[in-house]
């Protein structure tokens, strides 16, 4: 269209503007309807697939953490509510919410034993010993959208990480940073010592104290007094393997 | 000083291989961690240590048939050498304490020394015992005090070899439930039980 100056170029190009604009969202609307159809029919096809891989959905954790991936990115939740469509395809709203009561009882018997910090490995272990009939096998990835469910009950259950570890907290205190600092360095032998904590992190005597002695009231360190050197060793079970072991007798 | 990163669970492991059991006796995995060798100042964390050492001993005991243990002396359960650790006096005297409350045991001193530890407590220990009189017709018979604690009848029982102080409380129980009556043999030796079971 050739431009033409004047009153009836401004109409001509203002007319022009308007049929683009129209055009443009013409376009729009199209992708729009072609994304949705896209995304309708990756669903029905993730219910296709759902229905036909039932079994190994439930009995294979590997390929069931996939699925989950696969629902994510379709903005599907199967695990949002216990009633409705994928709970009863799958049946698996029961088996995250069984998980989660075995993790609570876990975590509470091992309470006395580890002031309510239990490494996740460990949990997992303890499950799967628990879980030794069932059908279904556990994953530490189970044990984390387990967990993740629970936490949206409030229950004050939280995974953390501290050093290469996650740990599962299940005491609303919550880490502070020093108190991790000394977590992560206890991962190596499994106890710290007052010097060691000094020595490592550039703490003062009186801060590596202050820190030790409250892991210590919160039940989350044991200390030790045996060894021959005479100095005292403050041990971590929620960084070994204790948790597991205790666990299995009074379980 | 460079540090080796030793995974603890590996420790554990190497150092039970050589501790697993006491004589035959299997050994649950906390005797293996050494914290659970020095008194938890912390109330919620000992009572659960001292739970789990009550349990140890009261289950080391009846299997063992130990029924005295002296404070100072060398119970096995007191030191694990694997960890190179032992239990101090103050441990072991609130383990033992502990098994005394819960009326399994007993102080035999005013100083503590020596604890007698009932795994089965007298009035089981007399249950037992009529148990074996009537599984082995003794109703109406009359035997020695030795007889009853190594004759033929209690071999297989807990009875069979049992500490002489304890069978004569648990058989003085019964004698004031009528069930039976003590007297001096013949002989100076050995005093007899007629049962009326």
């Amino acid at each position: 269209m050739r431009r033409r100056p004047g009153i009836g170029g401004l109409q001509t190009a203002a007319a022009a503007r308007d049929q683009y604009r129209l055009l443009g969202e013409n376009v729009a609307k199209l992708r729009t309807d072609l994304m949705k159809e896209q995304l309708s029919t990756f669903r029905s096809q993730l219910e296709d697939f759902a229905r036909k891989h039932k079994n190994d959905i439930r009995k294979n954790p590997a390929f069931r953490s996939q699925f989950h991936e696969m629902c994510a990115k379709v903005g599907v939740d199967p695990l949002a509510s216990n009633k409705g469509f994928w709970a009863e395809l799958l049946g698996i709203g029961d088996f995250y919410y069984e998980l989660g009561v075995q993790i609570v009882d876990i975590c509470l018997a091992t309470r006395p034993i580890n002031g309510g910090l239990i490494n996740l490995e460990e949990l997992c272990k303890i499950l799967s010993q628990r879980r030794k009939g069932a059908r279904e096998a556990v994953s530490e990835d189970d044990c984390l959208r387990a967990i993740s469910k629970l936490k949206v009950l409030g229950s004050g259950f939280e995974v953390i990480t501290v050093g290469k570890r996650k740990l599962v907290r299940s005491v609303p205190t919550e880490l502070k940073k020093d108190h991790n600092e000394i977590l992560e360095l206890s991962q190596a032998q499994g106890f710290v010592t007052v010097e060691e904590v000094e020595r490592r992190l550039s703490w003062s005597t009186g801060r590596a104290t202050d820190a030790l002695e409250t892991l210590l009231d919160e039940g989350l360190a044991m200390i030790d007094d045996g060894h021959r050197d005479g100095k005292r060793r403050y041990w971590f079970p929620c960084v070994s393997s204790v948790s597991s072991f205790v666990a299995s007798e009074t379980l | 000083m460079s540090r080796i990163p030793i995974k603890l669970g590996i420790l554990i492991k190497l150092r039970s291989k050589t501790m697993q059991t006491l004589g035959e006796h299997k050994l649950p995995h906390f005797f293996h961690y050494p914290p659970y060798f020095t008194l938890q100042p912390v109330r919620e964390t000992r009572e659960k240590q001292i739970q789990l050492w009550k349990e140890l001993i009261l289950d080391y005991c009846r299997v063992q048939k130990i029924f005295v243990i002296g404070l100072e002396e060398d119970f096995p359960l007191f030191s694990n050498p694997a960890i190179e650790r032992s239990l101090n006096h103050e441990a072991r005297e609130a383990f033992l304490s502990a098994i005394v409350l819960d009326g399994r045991a007993e102080w035999m001193d005013k100083s503590h020394r020596q604890c007698l530890i009932l795994w089965h407590r007298i009035k089981d220990w007399a249950d037992i015992i009529l148990h074996l009189v009537k599984e082995n017709g003794l109703e109406d018979s009359v035997l020695t005090v030795e007889e009853i604690r190594t004759g033929v009848e209690s071999r297989g029982t807990d009875i069979h070899g049992m500490d002489r102080g304890v069978l004569m409380r648990a058989l003085k129980l019964l004698e004031n439930k009528g069930k039976l009556a003590i007297f001096k043999g013949a002989s100076t030796d050995d005093e007899g039980v007629k049962f009326s079971v």
